[in-house]
């Protein structure tokens, strides 16, 4: 019992975000509601990589149901989103986690993850509540019910790394900021172990506390190291923006690197298209037309794009379609099952070694980072601003880069204590 | 000799900054004997305020920075009014007080602009002067310096040079002696206040370009506000001033030349062995009882 690419998009496209061009699917049974879990930080400085991604799935539940819902096994469901603020706080996602699982009966929970994370693990695997994590670093083998099916970070940042090696060979010196934290750390060790792999020395990593406000002096102590490349690691979305700034204010001329670039065009406002182009990070605006290849496994992107920019104008970050990927996996994954229930779709996902990812076919892998093979890793794009605008310069293969260069980032990680083993 | 010239840039501009904080802080202090924990927030709304009328209704930077500073004087007032004067006489009162007010801002700030992203507040000064070879400052940043230490002189003028003056720093120093040469305590105490939660508005909008304005920014800015105030004095204005140039200097150079969280923690470590060693701050005056 396998799904490929075209069981999903047939499993979720009639059903999703095509909107009238969709004939409603009539299932054989009542229509009952199917809550879904969304447990993020939708205030405070993380909000960006939460509240974005809860008005994704917003557009997205709003199709589907417009559509006629899901239907799975018997039943025909609509959907309905049941959110909770985690405030990237342990103690307040366990709280959300118990509501939403025990009192709204959803049956599936979607997070972030990081900080939040080790809160409410125990309570996951005591109900055995399938989760979702954005950020793999949560996986163990403690974490059986923790999948990671859409985002690999910070591993899909070597393909950015590689792709500037490729095309700028005479940048040899790279420095590297991170905020110090869950999601700054394994990224630095990601980039480190990928400037390695690609020949470029690390002069200089600077980790800063996460409520700096003034990036003059850490802009100031980082150019004067001379760098060819300057890498914003796994920076919150305003950090990236006024880092930027401060680097432009101070005459920065060599080339960029991010995970993250949100609300880029602000950016560029602030800045200059001189300035910001050629900035390479990890995120596609959707309607980049490379995302209509057919092997993408998200219906219409484009439409998506622009539904959720007509509804929420200017909120667009990197998880704005992150998370409603992964509600298309797991109704892929419920159909495939025939029920709703945690363990029948988590088995169902699992049952084959790959798994149709957004970005084409990955497979289930992790264990000799995370002790646990529930991570979809395949290829992930390269982005790069020119003239302005966000494209997709390729899509970089993550395997091949591992099957190149593993020792290399387990080394790394292990330095900066990010391995399954050395976390509490 | 780049990194130190731009270093003290850097710093220059964050010392009007903190300076302008301290003394509004230091102003409520010691006129009201209140330790207004809300000042971060009207930091807060006064970057609010320049994001709604200068990014959102497109209204000159100037213009809006100038009804940012005149809006949070007026919320000055009405806190002195409502909130601290029925507590004159219960400084613990007024200091829960001014949390309770500290929360309210910041729900208001989610109500009125959402979360998320921060707001987005172009530069209206754009590019850098190039100062020497390899050593810049935004404009934006060299506007809101000269600005800063504009209002920081008014200030001091206004405070040494005119009777009004004068009568605050008498009520500051003693207040029932002050009351017997005729001040009006209830008037004086409401300057002190909107003067001082003005200051804090115009920190805030001078720097709604240059930092993240979101309805949490005071946070950071009222620990800042809180080690110069005690390194300078509590109560003393020009101590103040000397503290934020100190403190600012040390800050940016060791964040240049080590690491930001070193430097914050160096910073309160500071105002540890300052409060043990001396009390009274560089320039705090002791009062008997």
């Amino acid at each position: 019992m396998g799904i490929t690419r075209r069981d999903l998009l047939t499993a979720t496209a009639g059903t999703a975000v095509l909107g009238s061009t969709v004939i409603p699917r009539i299932g054989l049974g009542a229509t009952k509601t199917l809550k879904i879990g969304f447990l993020a930080p939708l205030t405070g400085e993380v909000s960006a990589w939460g509240l974005p991604g809860l008005y994704g799935c917003e557009v997205l539940v709003k199709n589907i149901n417009a559509a006629g819902g899901v239907q799975i096994g018997e039943d025909t469901y609509t959907l309905e989103i049941a959110s909770f603020d985690d405030e990237y706080l342990p103690d307040k996602a366990l709280q959300g986690f118990k509501k939403i699982v025990s009192e709204e009966g959803a049956k599936f929970v979607m997070m972030l993850g990081g900080d939040p994370w080790p809160g409410v693990q125990r309570f996951a695997n005591q109900s055995k509540m399938l989760a979702t994590t954005l950020l793999p670093s949560d996986l163990s083998p403690d974490t059986p019910y923790l999948l990671a099916p859409c985002e690999v970070h910070p591993i899909y940042n070597v393909t950015g790394v590689e792709y500037l090696a490729r095309n700028f060979p005479d940048a040899k010196r790279a420095v590297i900021c991170a905020q110090n934290d869950s999601l700054g750390i394994p990224s630095v060790a990601t980039y480190e172990a990928a400037f390695e792999a690609a020949g470029i020395e690390v002069v200089d990593v600077n980790i800063f506390d996460p409520a700096t406000t003034d990036f003059a002096p850490l802009v100031t102590s980082l150019m004067a190291k001379k760098p060819d490349i300057f890498c914003y690691d796994t920076a919150y979305a305003d950090f990236v923006n006024l880092i930027a700034q401060q680097l432009h204010i101070q005459g920065y001329k060599g080339l960029q690197i991010s995970c993250t670039c949100d609300n880029y065009p602000q950016i560029v406002e602030k800045t200059s298209k001189e300035f910001m182009e050629g900035f390479i990070f990890q995120f596609p605006d959707f309607d980049d037309p490379k995302l209509n290849e057919p092997f993408i496994n998200f219906p219409e992107p484009n439409k998506f794009f622009a539904d959720y920019n007509a509804a929420h104008p200017g909120t667009w970050t990197a998880v704005s379609w992150e998370y409603p990927s992964i509600v298309l996996q797991w109704i892929a994954g419920a159909k495939l099952a025939g029920s709703v229930e945690p363990m029948q779709v988590l088995e169902a996902m699992k049952s084959k070694p790959s798994w149709p990812h957004i970005f084409g076919e990955a497979d289930w892998w992790g264990q000799d980072l995370w002790g646990i093979n529930n991570a979809l890793v395949g290829k992930w794009p390269v982005v790069v601003i020119r003239d302005g605008k966000a494209t997709i310069a390729e899509f970089g293969d993550i395997p091949a880069w591992w099957a190149k260069n593993k020792d290399v980032l387990i080394k790394r990680m292990r330095e900066r204590n990010q391995m399954w083993d050395q976390r509490a | 000799m780049e990194i130190i010239l731009q270093t003290c840039v850097n710093a220059l501009v964050a010392s009007a900054f903190f300076a302008l904080m301290a003394v509004g802080l230091v102003l409520i202090f010691g006129v009201m004997g209140i330790i207004n924990f809300a000042h971060g927030e009207l930091y807060m709304v006064g970057a609010y305020l320049v994001w709604y009328f200068y990014a959102s209704l497109r209204w000159p930077f100037l213009v809006a920075v100038l009804a940012a500073f005149l809006i949070v004087t007026v919320i000055g007032l009405l806190m002195e009014r409502t909130l601290f004067r029925p507590m004159r006489d219960n400084p613990l009162g007024g200091l829960i007080n001014s949390i309770g007010l500290l929360f309210i801002l910041q729900v208001l700030a989610v109500q009125v602009g959402g979360v998320g992203l921060m707001k987005n507040v172009p530069p209206a000064y754009r590019g850098s002067l190039e100062l020497l070879p390899g050593v810049a400052i935004g404009n934006q940043r060299l506007v809101a310096l000269v600005i800063a230490a504009a209002l920081l002189v008014c200030i001091w003028y206004f405070l040494t040079r005119t009777k009004v003056g004068w009568a605050l720093r008498a009520v500051a120093q003693d207040r029932d002696a002050a009351a017997l040469q005729g001040i009006n305590i209830d008037r004086i105490s409401m300057l002190a206040m909107g003067l001082g939660a003005g200051m804090a508005g115009m920190a805030g909008a001078l720097i709604a370009p240059l930092t993240r304005v979101e309805p949490y920014m005071g946070h950071g800015v009222i620990i800042t506000a809180f080690i110069v105030t005690i390194v300078g004095g509590i109560g003393s204005l020009s101590g103040a001033v000397l503290a934020a140039v100190l403190y600012a200097f040390f800050h940016t150079f060791v964040t240049t030349y080590w690491n930001g969280t070193i430097a914050t923690m160096l910073g309160l470590l500071i105002m540890l062995v300052v409060l043990i060693v001396k009390p009274t701050g560089i320039m705090g005056t002791r009062v008997s009882e």
